[in-house]
């Protein structure tokens, strides 16, 4: 009887998570649905309700909570409404990807003005006295407030399936979802809804803000906490369905409460593993419609291609003076300080990993979420080589390259037989079983990570310490030996790129059915520039791991996915350049930035603080004006300038190139 | 090459069966209708198939469909067509708006697998296979919307197709690390290409760049390079005033005249005027195969087309 009581309050538990779970999934899902938008700023709405509501509540007073429920998810949703006025309506009709790249700024942005505003601790909600305390079944406690928050679920779910399938909203959104096009045709104004439909659910991921703030703390970090769950509710119920994103919620809720009574050992990773087995057994997710699985969403990668800024020979030359001035000026003037060697360093290892990225995203069309995980790998298994095995650098950067490859081929054989948003999906799910797997076991540091031990040298058996060699001033060897990896790297992917390989790869991007359908093994040729690109990142996470001087869960945090995504695309992927030029551009304002913190003038300081959000606008405006990339900015000021001058060629040419 | 080989022996034996099954009937009437070919769906034996009363090509089928059906949900798109195409033949595929030629070309390519039947290409079943396979087994298509590398060159777009021929004997090395420009072989065979349909002078500009037309020569010398033994063009002359209809046509039967091909097309007139034989589908089912003047006469066709374009 005490163990079925313990166990009704687990249920009872997970049910509650699981309908906040709901009420995120379901907005993240109806928005897909109907606008294609994959919403990564999900997340930072429901803590925006929880924030909203937490000012409210207190500027009310008593009695402020019912006021903060129903005030805040309304101030959310007019956020909401902005956001997708004027932030994701210019992107309609590009490759979702851009939602994803454009939300991830906006993550930022959100973050960081929660932080400026509420400032970084965490807060209490009070709940009102009514939900405090608990009903007692069969000799156990139940909290009140759990019942709370399953009943408002349970009336929000149904409310907004009956406003889907009764009304003449949810009509037209329905049959949005299904066919956008046959509804335009048919007279209604679509995008009229969309605002609409954003806003709602924006308002719905608020709604589970405030209530989860009854439960737990307020705290800037609440969005990322369950933005990655929710996603994966909704591939696991399959992505666009309402019935999906309810019993997703609720199973991985109680699955999830479930596993950390029972199963301590699996907590964390049985929703990643859920959603894998998943996706591979039926790639459409549970309630999905098998069409989409295999659909090609359409809309236009924005690569650069042909040749992207200046001719070739003068490209050659500037990245040839490029490379010469970074081998040679530390060696005849020195650098500055230790720091700036270490900033120069991981600027090399940032844009190998960058272009290791580029080569699946740019090249062969694969938008990887979860790249981090080689990189994370590559760092780990360097690590513990030389902890464990032997000294050498390079047996431990080697072995680094080897096991990368190895895992890339599993994870791209599993997952590359999924194509769009849902391999971006399970990329990430992959690499966040990766990251919870590492804090599981004592081999690997648990949540410290390894940094006692780690002393790598020169030598194959012994030698120098590596991070013992300097050699003028502050610039260590080190430095050369990353140097030398960007740019061999950089040497390795052209060659790749120019060889029958690339070639493919390249046609892939451009059209896979026409690659198909000239003779070529699609699915193969991406596989294959999964490994390579696994094998590149890798290295750069053995690289980085040395830099640091150990490695730590953080080096496969999601977050790094995000940036090096970030980076390639301000470079402008499709070149190989581009995201080496993006990561070096990415960390020197970061840098700046961030030393503003120690400016004189407190606005500075105040921006400083506020880097993280300064590079999400940044961003955010990349992917909506600029969205080839740095490299296409000559070229792209040039064509206004031509415009201006009353040259129409430009306007014919993009006419040609969007049909 | 090996597979010309086979090619002959095969087409030797199946020729003698074919002119057995043909001569008899081929004199009662001039058209074959649906019934008549469903009826020998189940018959294994390889040639048995051919209708009776087709204009004689030699009838050597080399393209075979069998019971050929797709379904999506309740609507049955394709719907138990047989089809036997002669090498060397130019066969149409018409039929009103949603009769499933898309869909039919769709199967025999690889890009849907059928619900039920069998494509048999050379007496190969080659059903089970990936677009990509069929490609190297000798089935090249367009596509109703011109699909060609637009990021590439003219030249870079040919040279792709052309090198899928020899892809799977290629060396690691040369595979990973050998520049496209060193393929001699490959790229004298892309060249020629380009010469053929009338590009050469712009292997250098960006696929993306051409003109709508000079796209769909890039994309029939995509089909082209890759050497294939039937080739599908699923409306080549969509969206092409009269004249340039009628000189990518041309085209077509200058460049793929020793092919086997497959046509959708919308123009009667003009499919009247190049088809060996055309096949008319409506509502999925193989209404009539005929020759064009057979066709034209059949009493079924007058009122699946007519009575279509009447409705609308």
């Amino acid at each position: 009887m005490a163990a079925a009581g313990a166990l009704f309050d687990q249920v009872l538990n997970g049910l509650t998570i699981g309908m906040v779970y709901v009420l995120l999934a379901a907005g993240l899902s109806i928005v897909f649905g109907v606008m294609d938008v994959i919403n990564f700023a999900h997340g930072e709405f429901f803590a925006l309700g929880a924030y909203f509501a937490l000012s409210v509540a207190i500027a009310t007073g008593p009695g402020g909570f019912w006021v903060a429920l129903l005030v805040a998810p309304l101030l959310v949703a007019v956020v909401g409404a902005g956001v997708e006025r004027f932030t994701v309506r210019p992107l309609y009709g590009r490759n979702p990807l851009y939602h994803i790249l454009l939300t991830f700024g906006l993550v930022l942005v959100i973050k960081d003005v929660v932080e400026l505003v509420w400032g970084p601790q965490p807060y209490q909600f009070a709940k009102p006295p009514v939900l405090r305390g608990t009903v007692e079944i069969l000799g156990y406690g139940y909290s009140v407030y759990s019942y709370f928050v399953v009943g408002v679920g349970l009336l929000i779910a149904v409310g907004t399936w009956l406003a889907l399938t009764r009304t003449k909203y949810g009509l037209i959104i329905r049959a949005g979802s299904m066919d956008r096009g046959m509804v335009r045709n048919l007279g209604i104004d679509v995008d009229r809804y969309y605002t609409l439909v954003f806003a709602f659910g924006a308002l719905l991921a608020a709604v589970g803000g405030v209530v989860i703030a009854g439960r737990q703390s307020v705290s800037p970090g609440m969005g990322d906490s369950v933005i990655i769950p929710a996603f994966i509710i909704v591939v696991l119920g399959g992505l666009g369905s309402f019935r999906g994103a309810v019993v997703g919620g609720l199973a991985v809720g109680v699955v999830q409460t479930l596993v950390r009574s029972y199963v301590p050992v699996l907590e964390g990773l049985v929703v990643f593993l859920l959603m894998i087995v998943v996706l591979l057994v039926r790639p459409q997710g549970l309630f999905g419609n098998p069409e989409w699985a295999g659909a090609d969403e359409g809309g236009d990668l924005l690569t650069v291609s042909g040749g992207g800024v200046f001719d070739s020979t003068l490209r050659r030359r500037a990245g040839a003076a490029l490379v010469a001035a970074f081998a040679v000026v530390p060696l005849l003037v020195g650098l500055p300080s230790y720091y700036v060697n270490t900033l120069a360093v991981s600027i090399f290892v940032w844009a190998l990993f960058a272009l290791s990225l580029d080569l699946v995203m740019g090249y062969a069309g694969l938008v990887s979420l979860g790249h981090v995980l080689f990189y994370g790998v590559g760092a780990y298994a360097t690590v513990l080589v030389v902890v464990n095995l032997v000294p050498s650098l390079w047996v431990a950067l080697a072995v680094a390259i080897a096991v990368c490859t190895a895992v890339a081929w599993v994870v791209g054989h599993l997952s590359i037989r999924v194509s769009g948003v849902y391999f971006s999906m399970i990329t990430l799910a992959f690499a966040e079983l990766f990251h919870s797997a590492v804090y599981k076991f004592g081999w690997t540091g648990g949540s410290d990570g390894i940094f006692g031990g780690f002393d790598p040298t020169y030598g194959l058996v012994g030698g120098p310490a590596v991070r013992s060699i300097e050699l003028v001033g502050d610039v260590e060897l080190f430095y050369y030996v990353a140097l030398a990896a960007a740019v061999g790297g950089y040497l390795l992917a052209r060659r790749l790129i120019r060889a029958p390989f690339g070639s493919v790869l390249q046609a892939i991007r451009e059209s896979e059915d026409r690659t198909a359908f000239v003779g070529y093994d699609v699915t193969a040729y991406k596989r294959r520039a999964f490994v390579v690109s696994g094998g590149l990142a890798g290295l750069a996470g053995g690289l980085s791991a040395t830099l640091t001087g150990g490695v730590a869960p953080e080096f496969l945090a999601w977050i790094l996915s995000g940036e090096v995504i970030v980076m390639t695309i301000l470079g402008g992927m499709g070149t190989l350049y581009g995201p080496m030029l993006g990561a070096g551009v990415y960390l020197v304002v970061k840098d700046v930035l961030l030393s503003l913190t120690n400016a004189g003038s407190p606005l500075l300081v105040a921006l400083g603080e506020f880097w993280q959000g300064a590079l999400g606008l940044l961003f955010v405006a990349f992917v909506i004006f600029v969205p080839e990339g740095l490299v296409s900015l000559p070229e792209t000021v040039a064509s206004r300038i031509d415009r201006r001058s009353g040259g129409g060629e430009t306007i014919a040419e993009d006419a040609e190139v969007s049909d | 090459m090996s597979t010309d080989d086979e090619r002959t022996t095969d087409a030797s034996t199946t020729n003698s069966t074919a002119t057995d099954s043909t001569t008899d009937a081929s004199t009662a009437d001039s058209t074959t209708d649906a019934s008549t070919t469903n009826s020998t769906t189940d018959v294994p034996t390889a040639d048995s198939g051919t209708p009776d009363g087709r204009p004689d090509l030699g009838g050597d089928p080399v393209l075979r469909t069998e019971g050929l059906t797709r379904r999506f949900g309740e609507l049955v798109a394709v719907d138990d067509v047989d089809l036997a195409v002669d090498r060397g033949e130019f066969r149409s595929v018409i039929g009103p708006n949603g009769a499933g030629k898309t869909t039919l070309f769709n199967l025999i390519s690889g890009a849907l697998s059928p619900s039920e039947g069998r494509v048999v290409l050379d007496g190969e079943d080659v059903t089970a296979l990936s677009p990509h396979e069929r490609v190297r087994r000798g089935i090249g298509r367009s596509f109703q919307i011109t699909n060609v590398f637009g990021g590439l060159s003219v030249e870079e777009n040919v040279r792709i197709a052309a090198r899928s021929t020899v892809e799977t004997d290629l060396s690691a090395w040369e595979r990973y690390l050998r520049s496209t420009d060193a393929f001699d072989e490959v790229n004298e065979r892309a060249a020629a290409t380009l010469e053929r349909v009338g590009l050469a002078d712009r292997a250098e500009e960006r696929a993306g760049a051409l003109s709508y037309g000079d796209r769909r020569r890039l994309e029939l010398g995509l089909v082209l390079a890759t050497d294939p033994q039937v080739v599908l063009l699923d409306e080549p002359t969509a969206g092409m005033s009269r004249e340039v209809t009628q000189s990518t046509i041309d085209l077509i039967d200058e460049v793929l005249a020793d092919r086997t091909l497959l046509l959708i097309e919308h123009d009667i007139d003009l499919v009247m005027r190049v088809s060996d034989r055309i096949t008319v589908l409506d509502r999925g089912s193989e209404l009539v195969t005929g020759t064009p003047d057979a066709v034209a006469a059949d009493p079924e066709v007058r009122k699946a087309y007519l009575g279509g374009v009447a409705d609308e």
